[in-house]
């Protein structure tokens, strides 16, 4: 068995680092050291993965289920490894415990969305898709904001990221909660001067 | 009445074990036996214990046992008859006796040297001889005719223990000196059959079994082998298997005896060993009382007080001194409190006996002087162990011939479990032991001794200690492993094991210390296909699998991915 190991590219165009290849890295290493190496690269890899893919869920079960959307990081079968879900527990509670990932539902460990952007780079993008799309100073539901006619790329944002996102705008004073009659809505407000 | 005539009367009071010949051996009891004296019950003896031997019978009186109690030979027993018994009646072991007794010198029953006429005229049995010339019946017991004179022909089966006896008078004077006798002979003569017979009631049962033990009994003839067994043991010694066995048997009795007094002289020292310790202690106490008030500055010791200090000695049986282990530090003790005694000389000759008895001295001070003498102390152990190690020919081991041919415990090895270590140097040392903390000690001046050093290493994980020679060194060992690693790829525990030729547990321990470092990792292998190790979590080994170990492939990782 060779030691040198090399990037592979995947059918959808995600090339998975060289680091994927080699059995050590599906297995938790007892030695600190490695242990956090490892734990780093997981967590690059899911999120440049969930990223590439448009994914902000990831669940502990997600190492389990093969075919599942995440089995292409989650297992190797080039090499008949797959990572075990105490091993994913833990690197998932690595990337909460350094903001970038957050449980949802709270009070649980088993799921966690995925903040392949932080909450202040989703305000950013949201406040660049309303103003490039001529939403300012409309009312908005989020409804309309994550599923829009035309494809954007706040498709499918979940609710929970979308809120953080405009509590981050609503902060600089870029957008402003209103209660609407089926739920909340938000309306965009143009940056107020010198911003 | 013939029980009267066939019988002979015992002490009942001795126990029966005591009234049997050397070979008669007692074959089976029964209680509640009463006698008929011919065809009438006797009435004296009714109730009693009845044992029967290989050569005898003995009843033993429950109401009499010293008047009314007799033994009986067996050899005046004709045939035997079983009467199982019927209602009242119990059950009957009956005698049938041969119609004269032969003279046995053992039962004395009749004098040896009567010459019985009478018994020529019962006729019936076959023991009589008949006389060449005039053909007349004689007794066995005669060598010549009793009528003719004609010397008799003798049976060679007969034994004739009146033989130094000499030839027979006539018959009337010997009559004359045992008329007794001639008595029952001549009621003798009337005797039918039935009169001469003895019977058993079983009162209380066990006729069956006592039937059956005495029908063998007689069947043995134990009485006849006895003449010819008795003279063996003189004659026969030391010749075939008997004379061997005769010899071991001496042997083993004279092991036996001397062993015996070997315990009673060590139970003897075991009762005073306390009182030896005692007055030890109590001399010690003296002198250094002595010595306390006249303080004197240090003297220089005389050779003998450095013990350890001395070269290993070439000599089977080192010098007590040297080799005293456990004792030496106390001696060294003991010539330290001595330098302030008013006669050092005789103070340390006293004290240095009382340490190499191995007696505490416990209040002795500790002084500079003891410490420096143990620093070689331990120096000079280090010294041992390093030849019992390596195999120089230094230390008892090789002094002993126990090092075989200087073959050292670390030789073939290059790393060496504690334990083994120090088990190993005390089965060398064979006297003296080195306890573990003495051991400990001297372990961190071994480098000193030893080339290439030879070093003690503790895996943190488990404790084990070990002893190992520069190559199986922590830095050492995880370059060589990954040097192996990275040349023939991933290796399990296993592996790794044989390729260094180490027991597989040092090498788990060994993997793991430098797995710590960093410097390789594990694939606990199997993860894609094994559903059962999803509980076990992936820090343990060998959850999936076998775990295989890596060259560190995450050290200096740079992300190569997708960006």
């Amino acid at each position: 068995m060779s030691t040198t190991l090399a990037p592979y590219t995947l059918p959808s165009g995600f090339v998975l680092p060289s680091i994927h290849s080699g059995p050590p890295f599906f297995t938790q290493q007892p030695s600190p050291s490695s242990r956090k190496i490892a734990t780093d690269n997981w967590t690059r890899l899911i999120l440049s993965y969930a990223r590439h893919q448009k994914l902000f869920v990831l669940r502990t079960e997600d190492a389990d289920i093969p075919g599942g959307e995440w089995d292409d990081v989650l297992s190797n079968p080039r090499i008949n490894r797959k990572i075990r879900a105490p091993h994913l527990a833990a690197v998932i509670a690595h990337m909460v415990a350094t903001d970038q990932a957050v449980y949802d539902p709270p009070n649980q460990t088993s799921a966690v969305l995925l903040y392949w952007r932080t909450p202040e780079e989703w305000a950013q993008v949201l406040y660049d898709w309303a103003s490039s799309t001529g939403h300012l100073n409309t009312i908005m539901t989020f409804y309309e904001i994550v599923e829009p006619p035309v494809p954007s790329p706040l498709s499918d944002l979940p609710l929970p990221i979308l809120r953080k996102a405009i509590a981050v705008l609503a902060k600089s004073s870029r957008a402003q909660v209103i209660a609407v009659a089926d739920g909340e809505g938000v309306r965009f407000l143009t940056a107020p001067p010198g911003r | 009445m013939p029980l009267k005539r066939y019988s002979t009367s015992v002490d009942g009071t001795i126990p029966v074990p005591a009234l049997l010949y050397e070979d008669e051996v007692i074959l089976t009891s029964q209680e509640g036996v009463g006698i008929y004296d011919g065809p009438q019950k006797s009435a004296l003896h009714q109730a009693g214990t009845i044992h029967a031997t290989t050569h005898r019978l003995f009843y033993i009186d429950n109401a009499h046992p010293f008047s009314c109690s007799f033994s009986f030979d067996l050899i005046h027993v004709a045939r035997t008859e079983h009467y199982a018994g019927l209602f009242t009646s119990s059950a009957k072991v009956t005698l049938y006796l041969n119609p004269r007794p032969p003279k046995s010198e053992a039962t004395g029953i009749a004098e040896p040297n009567t010459p019985s006429p009478p018994t020529a005229s019962t006729g019936s049995t076959s023991n009589e001889v008949a006389c060449l010339a005039c053909t007349f019946l004689n007794s066995p017991l005669l060598r010549e005719c009793e009528i003719c004179g004609t010397p008799l022909p003798r049976k060679p089966s007969m034994p004739l223990p009146q033989a130094p006896h000499p030839p027979a008078k006539s018959a009337p004077a010997s009559r004359s000196v045992t008329p007794a006798p001639e008595d029952e002979d001549s009621d003798d003569e009337n005797d039918s059959v039935e009169k001469r017979m003895i019977r058993l009631s079983f009162r209380k049962g066990g006729d069956k079994p006592f039937y059956t033990v005495l029908r063998r009994s007689l069947l043995g003839r134990a009485w006849e082998t006895k003449a010819v067994a008795r003279p063996a043991p003189s004659s026969s010694k030391g010749i075939g298997i008997s004379g061997i066995l005769r010899s071991v048997e001496t042997t083993a009795q004279v092991s036996q005896t001397n062993m015996e007094d070997a315990l009673e002289d060590l139970e003897a020292l075991m009762i005073k060993w306390k009182d030896m310790v005692k007055l030890a202690q109590d001399l010690n106490e003296r002198l250094t009382a002595v010595s306390a008030p006249a303080p004197v500055p240090a003297i220089t010791f005389p050779s003998v007080s450095s013990p350890p200090s001395s070269s290993p000695s070439p000599s089977p049986f080192p010098a007590p001194a040297a080799r005293l282990g456990t004792t030496a530090p106390e001696m060294a003790m003991a010539m330290a409190a001595s330098r302030q005694v008013v006669e050092p000389e005789e103070a340390t000759f006293i004290r240095s006996s009382l340490a190499q008895l191995g007696l505490q001295m416990a209040n002795a001070p500790v002084t500079q002087d003891m410490v420096r003498d143990e620093r070689n102390w331990f120096e000079e152990l280090a010294k041992e162990l390093a030849g019992v190690l390596e195999g120089s020919g230094v230390g008892p081991g090789a002094g002993n011939g126990r090092g075989k041919g200087g073959e050292g415990m670390m030789r073939r090895r290059g790393i060496v479990a504690l334990d083994e270590v120090w088990g190993g140097w005390n089965r060398a040392r064979g006297v003296a032991l080195i306890p573990p903390s003495t051991f400990l000690q001297v372990l961190p001046h071994l480098p000193s001794f030893t080339l290439p050093p030879i070093r003690m290493r503790t895996f943190p994980a488990s404790g084990l200690s070990v002893l190992h020679t520069p190559p199986f060194g922590r830095a050492a060992f995880a370059s060589r492993l990954v040097g192996l690693l990275t040349l023939v790829g991933p290796r399990t525990t296993i592996e790794v094991a044989q390729e260094e030729d180490l027991p597989i547990g040092l090498t788990q321990e060994m993997l793991d210390e430098v797995e710590t470092d960093g410097e390789i990792c594990r694939d606990d292998g199997g993860s894609g296909v094994d559903m059962f190790s999803e509980s076990l979590g992936g820090t343990e080994g060998g959850a999936g699998g076998e775990v295989r170990y890596w060259v560190n492939i995450f050290r200096g990782y740079v992300w190569d991915g997708q960006e």
